[in-house]
């Protein structure tokens, strides 16, 4: 690899219900905030990649089209829940292989309320008749084998929720500006047990922009660059006589992760993991290295990953609190953690963070980086 | 529609889309297929072996009892399915090691627990526009089995 790469500006159109705002509205408004932040202009852009899941043909040219005609090499990435995070992978390839200077990455999505189909199309077939293509029930049942096996408990899952409210509540951009105390979780409706409403991911309108530089490209912008150090992205391994226990395998990606950046999982300062439902933190928790296996639930409980925890996870919110529109919320993780290395978090700013780690899963494949300044 | 004037035929019995069902008489069974190479087996069934690779495996009858790997309760209905909350959405272990997604049927939802030994059924869930029944399968707590 020829240059490092730089998070050079990051930028989010506020997530929420937005159901009046078109996508290229939503992507102008936080790509706008991503060139202004980096200080370059659109016409130094010179490649865009929009990840979204079910926006349509040509969505990449509807929002970076609000942003200029340039003529640039636009390419739509679709990776589910981890569409963004894997553009920016993309993305970060180019540059570092010396095909770009400056490419912007834009996440994007509107969603309808409720339920999201499952995986497997429109064709109406066994899982529907059955019920069996219910999102949070696959959350549902890796957390009733966790608790079988490791005797965690339905507290534990709650806590990743409460946790995830009370820093959404420091976050202007959540949807969810709101605490809600444990009892209150526990007492939502529940979905899936042991999951109940306010442990499973909101739908949300929303969108993310990303601009990556090389470093010789970004030094003319900013004397304190954030860097994207590595990624690293992966699919499900099939092993004879095992249950699929995830989007991909996320402790190997992250082991692998850890020794292209010279790190162990003590040297991290901040997290941005998947939690689209709560159980995510508490089993990445274990994968990502931050604690034994099995010991993820009383990880969590004992508040590990609170913003002055040894580790602190989805300062913005996460997914549950700060919403989860899936072609953006790649792109708002790393938002989230160039902030926070930048020490530009305000209240949810965690103390001299350095080194950043980022989980995007989407069904389909997972992503891993390492954020460095 | 039949008139009094034809001959009554049963209906064709078909699998769901979705599921791979044996519905002959008597050899009623889930449908996975065998490695002839390696020996490993699948549900659903596929072509190319995902141990060794080999192309072109056996259909094989899978065993009709497993046991319950892991489960959820399901506290509200997706639209369209057939199945009314609460319900016991499930994965059930088979002997031959793997892992078939489905739905628990003549259970109470409080008694459910992993590793429970469960049985297949398999059972009409509609009728389809040519009238034939269409098939699909659930798995029930094994009459006699360890709870």
């Amino acid at each position: 690899m020829s240059s490092r790469v730089v998070v050079l500006g990051v930028g989010l159109h506020p997530f929420g219900r937005h159901p009046d705002k078109s996508i290229g509205e939503m992507a102008r408004v936080a790509g706008l905030a991503a060139l202004k932040d980096a200080g370059v202009e659109y016409k130094d852009v010179q490649a865009g990649f929009c990840a979204h899941v079910n926006q349509g043909v040509a969505a990449g040219l509807r929002t970076f089209g609000q942003l200029g005609m340039t003529g640039i090499p636009i390419t739509n990435i679709e990776l589910a829940c981890a569409s963004s995070s894997r553009a920016a992978m993309l993305a970060a390839d180019a540059i570092a292989n010396g095909l770009y200077d400056v490419a912007m990455v834009i996440g994007v999505e509107k969603m309808e309320r409720g339920l999201l189909e499952g995986v497997g199309g429109k064709e109406f077939g066994y899982n529907d008749a059955m019920g069996i293509n219910l999102m949070p029930a696959i959350y549902a049942m890796w957390a009733q084998r966790h608790m079988h096996l490791y005797g965690t408990k339905p507290e534990h899952f709650a806590k990743v929720s409460e946790k995830a409210h009370r820093n959404g509540a420091l976050n202007p951009n959540a949807q969810y500006q709101k605490v809600i105390s444990l009892e209150d979780v526990l007492a939502s409706r529940m979905i899936a047990d042991p999951l109940t409403l306010y442990e499973c991911s909101p739908t949300t309108d929303g969108a993310s922009a990303v601009i990556l530089a090389s470093e010789a490209a970004a030094r003319k912008h900013t004397n304190a660059p954030v860097f994207l150090d590595t990624w690293v992205g992966g699919t499900p391994e099939y092993h004879r006589g095992e249950a699929a226990q995830a989007e991909g395998p996320n402790a190997v990606l992250a082991q692998r992760a850890y020794e292209a950046a010279g790190l162990a999982p003590e040297d991290v300062d901040v997290c941005q993991v998947h939690d689209a439902f709560s159980p995510g933190e508490v089993f990445l928790a274990e994968e990502l290295g931050f604690c034994p296996e099995g010991e993820g639930g009383p990880f969590v409980w004992e508040g590990n990953t609170e913003i002055d925890g040894r580790i602190p996870i989805n300062t913005d919110g996460g997914l549950l609190s700060r919403g989860h529109p899936i072609g953006a919320t790649g792109g708002a993780m790393i938002a989230e953690l160039t902030t926070q290395l930048r020490g530009q978090a305000g209240q949810r700013q965690v103390s001299d963070a350095k080194t950043a780690l980022l989980h995007n899963a989407g069904i389909g494949g997972v992503n891993v980086m390492v954020l460095k300044r | 529609m039949s008139t009094g004037s034809s001959v009554e035929k049963p209906p064709r019995r078909v699998a769901i889309k979705g599921a791979s069902l044996r519905l002959g008489e008597g050899e009623e069974a889930l449908e996975g297929s065998r490695c002839p190479d390696c020996g490993d087996t699948f549900y659903p069934p596929r072509t190319v072996c995902l141990s060794c690779y080999h192309e072109g495996l056996d259909r094989v009858a899978l065993s009709r009892s497993g046991t319950l790997h892991t489960f959820t309760i399901a506290r509200l209905a997706l639209p369209g399915a057939f199945v009314k909350a609460p319900y016991v959405i499930a994965q059930v272990q088979l002997p031959e090691g793997v892992i078939v997604p489905t739905v628990l049927d003549d259970v109470d939802t409080e008694s459910v627990r992993i590793g429970m030994e469960l049985e297949l059924v398999i059972e009409k869930a509609m009728s389809d526009a040519e009238g034939n029944d269409v098939m699909a399968f659930k798995f029930r707590p094994l009459k006699g089995g360890a709870g």
